[in-house]
């Protein structure tokens, strides 16, 4: 049996829960709104100033597993055929190494460990991976640097005088093991270890061999 | 009406007590290293069993190359060459009627190193065939000439929920490094990868 008290706290409580209601809904659609305008003009970045190194090529980079040296970068354009629209890509020639001395594994050099950094605010471009005699070529821990290169996607109409090519090191550490992560240590999250500015020279690639 | 009655709180205490517990249950057990795998040690010439599929793997030649080509190049298909060495490996799997785990084989040493399969020709490979056939094949791994004593094929069973398991180590027969050098020393110039051939098991 309810006392007369307890009807009378829910009756008050139900009084406080109601009298805002509208200013609330208001809140919520305010934020749902404002949400979605900034969802539709493309989110906000966080700018922030460059904090790695850049340096000129040739240039030696060791970034997590690896260890870099560029050589140059080509500009290859193929223009507009019969049956095929004009494309050009940004190519960047390096050596490689695997110096994975925790694993002593052999490891591709993932797409997203070398980017191409446009400037001016404008998004970084992923490579297409590394390519060491075919793409993804698994690098062997222990022998020495191997040939290879890897390319960016850029509009048709591309030129540059410089490139600035940015380098992400991944690091070998384990996760917090009381959120029930992985404790044991593993190559995981690449960032930025060194930017480095190479001047492509422009290749125009007619189809033809030789 | 009340918001906290006790039996709203005992939910929230069960729920934060089976958490825990579960803890509790060791989480090396959940995530540790590979102790819920089973493993079936053998050597060239053996078959072994893959996983509780009732498939078989058996190694049955190695061999150690200085470059490597597929077996019916085009125009283009310049050989393979490496700083290091290339080790063939060739299988002979029986497939049973369970589709057996997905796997990437790897061969390890006792110095610690992982080399996995090159990543071309796509001739290289090692795969069970469907229900019913037992095929054999040829796959390649790039190594360290210096770090080959032990040399053992790991075909380790890639699993997406931790479940007693087991996979197999497969030991090619290189004791000391004497051994490796030799091996080493008198690789083929040139070996060529032939696409797998699959025929009735019977």
């Amino acid at each position: 049996m309810e006392s007369l008290d307890e009807v009378i706290d829910a009756m008050i409580a139900d009084r406080v829960i109601h009298r805002h209601r509208r200013i609330w809904l208001l809140v919520i659609a305010l934020i749902v709104a404002a949400a979605l305008v900034i969802l539709a003009t493309g989110g906000w970045k966080e700018k922030k100033g460059r904090v790695v190194p850049t340096m000129d090529a040739p240039a030696t980079v060791t970034a997590g597993r690896f260890e870099f040296g560029f050589t140059k970068a080509e500009i290859i354009r193929k223009p507009k055929g019969e049956y095929s629209e004009a494309e050009t890509v940004l190519r960047v020639y390096f050596t490689a190494k695997n110096i994975d001395s925790e694993e002593h594994k052999s490891e591709s050099i993932h797409n997203d460990l070398l980017v191409f950094v446009p400037g001016g605010g404008e998004d970084l471009v992923d490579s297409n991976g590394g390519d060491c005699q075919g793409l993804n070529w698994d690098l062997v821990y222990g022998l020495p640097p191997v040939e290879c290169s890897t390319k960016f996607e850029v509009a048709p109409d591309f030129a540059a005088d410089t490139v600035e090519i940015g380098v992400l090191g991944e690091q070998y550490k384990g996760d917090n093991g009381a959120l029930g992560l992985q404790e044991k240590p593993y190559w995981q999250s690449e960032t930025p270890v060194a930017v480095v500015r190479l001047k492509p020279t422009v290749v125009v690639d007619d189809g033809k061999d030789g | 009406m009340k918001l906290y009655r006790p039996a709203t709180i005992l939910v929230g205490l069960l729920f934060v007590l089976l958490g825990g517990i579960t803890r509790l249950a060791g989480p090396d057990h959940v995530y540790g290293d590979d102790q819920n795998l089973k493993v079936v040690h053998g050597t060239i010439g053996e078959a072994l069993p893959f996983a509780g599929s009732g498939s078989t793997m058996k190694v049955t030649r190695i061999k150690f190359a200085k470059t490597i080509i597929q077996s019916d190049p085009s125009d283009d298909d310049k050989p393979f060459e490496t700083n290091g060495v290339f080790i063939a490996v060739e299988w002979d799997a029986v497939r049973g009627v369970k589709d057996p785990d997905s796997f990437d084989p790897v061969l390890i040493t006792d110095g610690g190193s992982v080399y996995t399969e090159v990543s071309e020709p796509s001739e290289s490979r090692m795969e069970f065939p469907d229900a019913g056939f037992a095929s054999t094949g040829a796959v390649v791994f790039e190594a360290n000439p210096a770090d080959l004593k032990g040399l053992t094929l790991r075909m380790k069973p890639s699993m997406i929920f931790n479940v007693y398991n087991s996979e197999i180590r497969v030991d090619l027969g290189i004791p000391t490094e004497d051994i490796a050098q030799q091996m080493v020393d008198g690789a083929v110039d040139q070996y060529v990868v032939n696409g797998d051939v699959t025929r009735v098991a019977s």
